[in-house]
């Protein structure tokens, strides 16, 4: 499988650097991301993952390298102004979904999915709440519009989640471990509409450790340790022929479990 | 006898302790000391602090209580109680006699005993210098069309209060305050137009006040008399005798000259002896009972209304000020975050009382001048915002930080998500604590009585002081603010629910 025809990234890091409390948590890392790609991170706990996941959206700063996404980039000695400009560029069109769902517990469903179109994007009622139908039915859960998150199961929130960050359109749509928090059958659910979304063409990150999403859904593959990019390329490749001896003992351990 | 005829007899001995302590006269000579009850607060020149020795009380009634207890062959002792208060004190058997100025009034003759006048007063209207608006008592009648009416202050509960109702209740707004001073202060800073205070304090306090000049004649003659518990006749007379004594010998006259508050009325003191109330023109009343309830259920119900104002206008305002320094303290720059640091703990380390102080009686020396009513809102709202800052805080740190990221992820700027998503999950966490401080609030209310606000507590205490029907007038009181806070606190149960299971789209 091969992304769609564009080969602009979409996503150009160089060279990024974190450090948490005077520890390396990211070294460098370089990679980047084509339009309608699936990317997939995996790697050992503690490699860096959800650090360099939250950094594409600013959710964590940085302090080396840059980050070239959504017409801007990122860098770790901008103002602080400039920055704040930069990321609500970068936040509005990049979706992100965390690994404890997130949901706002003082809306509803729909509420959830309709509450940023219609006030960061100032999209009328009618017309949100339309496209949030159409992403709460894609997701399998048209009939769950008035519930609140506390009636849902977990599967079913993460769901909501998916369509709430799907519902402000995004170029690129970053997983954090979406599966993780979940039960097998429903993991197996989410799982589904994350190879549905992949299917359509639709940029996205993911950091999982479920090998049987990498192996459905990926075009491309990097592991993660130490705060360093491992190894990279299609899954099936790094599945057979791990040139790393960490990415062998890794894969072995994920696919015992 | 059945329990429950035992605790009403228990009630009953014990109110009727005071009478029970009929004899006070053998007591105290028993004792050696005649505890008089007065205000040093009230001022001069009746008993004030020694300006040698602040901690020696003189002043022309505490010459006269040495005097007295010198004929009675015992030592004078001062005790300091609230002048409002202190007919309850008497009550309580905590002082032998109130001496601090007490005019002889129906309701005061009615419920205790009291000797023969010791003082003729007579009131004076003072108003500034500079104030052209008040040249004689006419121009009290005269009300503007379409002006406020005139503001005059009174010392609450005492013969100035009393005359002004019954002659110009309907002309002019009778504020009452707790210290003659007060009323002085306030019409030389132009919150007041004029007060009507007690010839003796207008002399003393003439110098201190210099800007104030007297508007018309003295009105308002009536007698300064001691008074004693009910029932208590010896002492009553053991006084009147020494009081006899007292002015045949000149000594009366020797204590006023000293405070310069010997006149012509007082010429009419030695033929006061023998007049017995009807002769004094005075027709003493007692009011207990439901009779106290129909005539005064009333203006308590009222008061009740004013404590409602008071607690539901400030409340909001408290919890919008609470909400913006809470949201300051939290994520405002460095130095706003110092500032409302030291707001809250001032706010909360000061008594509310002191703040009403300074809001009502210091600001207008600034040329601030706040109505009373406003001054109590605005010191309940600046108080109550400090503890609601504090509960807004731990309720907005109690909402998880993945609902902030959530919020930023999704494009929202950090004041759009604080507002439509951090925010309104903090307002159901601190339901029930902001609850609870609006039923304080309801109770600090009370508070306000000290800048002259006529809320419950106060008009009960103006009440029971005037009639001394404590229980019945206590009983109906405690009853007002249950009917009041009861159905708030189900109110905010109400809210509460709803909040927590209504979900918003």
């Amino acid at each position: 499988m091969a992304p769609d025809t564009d080969h602009t990234p979409t996503l150009a890091v160089r060279d990024l650097g974190k450090n948490f409390s005077g520890q390396d948590v990211l070294c460098g890392i370089t990679l980047s991301v084509k339009r309608g790609e699936v990317c997939v991170v995996m790697g050992p706990s503690g490699g860096g993952k959800t650090m360099f996941l939250r950094c594409l959206n600013g959710l964590e700063e940085f302090q080396s390298g840059e980050i070239a996404l959504a017409g801007v980039t990122l860098r770790a000695d901008a103002p602080p102004d400039e920055r704040k400009k930069q990321l609500r560029v970068v936040r509005r069109r990049v979706g992100m979904v965390f690994q404890q769902f997130n949901l706002f517990p003082h809306r509803t469903v729909l509420g959830n999915v309709i509450e940023a179109p219609m006030h960061v994007l100032g999209t009328p009622r009618e017309q949100a709440v339309a496209e949030a139908r159409q992403l709460l039915a894609r997701v399998g859960l048209e009939d769950k519009l008035r519930h609140t998150p506390d009636m849902l199961s977990g599967g079913q929130q993460q769901r909501v989640a998916i369509a709430r960050a799907l519902a402000m359109k995004p170029e690129m749509m970053l997983f954090d471990e979406p599966t993780s928090a979940l039960d097998p059958r429903m993991a197996a659910e989410v799982e589904a509409v994350v190879a549905d979304l992949a299917s359509a063409g639709q940029t996205m990150i993911v950091v999982t450790h479920s090998l049987r999403l990498a192996r459905r859904a990926a075009h491309t593959l990097h592991v993660f340790e130490g705060g360093r990019v491992l190894e990279s390329g299609p899954p099936q490749q790094i599945f057979e022929s791990p040139r790393h001896e960490a990415t062998r003992r890794f894969l072995d351990e994920a696919g015992g479990k | 006898m059945r329990p429950p005829g035992c605790m009403l007899a228990l009630v009953l001995c014990s109110l009727l302790a005071g009478a029970a302590r009929a004899d006070s006269l053998s007591t105290l000579q028993a004792r050696g000391k005649l505890i008089w009850g007065a205000d040093a607060e009230g001022g001069g020149p009746y008993v004030y602090p020694d300006p040698q020795n602040p901690r020696r009380m003189i002043g022309f009634e505490a010459d006269l209580a040495e005097r007295l207890a010198g004929e009675l062959g015992v030592q004078a002792q001062f005790f300091q109680g609230p002048w409002q208060n202190l007919p309850a004190l008497l009550d309580a058997g905590q002082v032998d006699i109130v001496l601090n100025g007490y005019e002889l009034t129906p309701s005061r003759a009615g419920r205790m005993e009291h000797t023969r006048p010791y003082y003729v007063y007579q009131l004076v209207l003072l108003a500034r210098r500079d104030d052209a608006r008040l040249g004689t008592w006419d121009d009290l009648r005269t009300v503007q069309p379409g002006r406020p009416k005139l503001k005059i202050g009174v010392l609450e509960g005492s013969g100035a209060h009393a005359y002004l109702n019954a002659h110009y209740a309907e002309q002019v707004e009778i504020i009452a305050y707790e210290g003659t001073t007060d009323a002085m202060r306030e019409v030389e800073t132009g919150k007041l137009a004029a007060t009507l205070a007690d010839l003796p304090a207008a002399v003393f306090y003439r110098d201190r006040f210099a800007a104030l000049r007297q508007i018309g004649e003295h009105v308002g003659r009536g007698y300064y008399v001691i008074f004693v518990r009910s029932g208590d006749v010896a002492l009553r007379d053991a006084l009147n005798r020494a009081l006899e004594k007292l002015l045949a010998m000149g000594e009366l006259e020797t204590i006023y000259q000293t405070y310069g508050l010997w006149n012509e009325a007082q010429r009419e003191l030695p033929a006061l002896g023998g007049r017995d109330d009807a002769e004094l023109g005075i027709r003493a009343t007692e009011l207990r009972g439901w009779a106290v309830i129909r005539s005064r259920g009333r203006l308590l119900l009222e008061a009740a209304g004013m404590t409602i104002c008071l607690a539901v206008v400030s409340m909001p305002l408290a919890m919008v000020l609470g909400l913006l320094v809470a949201l300051g303290r939290m994520y405002g720059p460095a130095p706003l975050r110092w500032l409302l640091v030291a707001y809250i703990e001032i706010l909360r380390g000061t008594p509310l009382m002191l703040q009403l102080f300074v809001i009502f009686f210091l600001l207008p020396e600034i040329g601030l001048a706040i109505p009373a009513f406003y001054a109590a809102i605005v010191g309940l709202a600046i108080n109550y915002s400090a503890y609601e800052a504090e509960i807004y805080r731990a309720g907005l740190q109690a909402v998880p930080r993945g609902q902030m990221e959530a919020a930023l992820a999704l494009g929202m700027s950090p004041a759009l998500a604080l507002r439509r998503i951090v925010i309104p999950q903090a307002m159901r966490i601190v339901v029930p604590p902001v609850t609870n401080d609006f039923i304080a609030m309801f109770k600090d209310t009370s508070v306000c009585s000290v800048i002259t606000v006529m809320e419950l507590t106060k008009q009960y205490s103006v009440q029971r002081n005037d009639t001394g029907a404590t229980l019945e007038l206590a009983a109906l009181t405690a009853l007002l603010y249950l009917l009041m806070s009861i159905p708030l606190a189900r109110l905010a149960t109400i809210l509460e629910r709803r909040l927590a299971r209504r979900p918003q789209h």
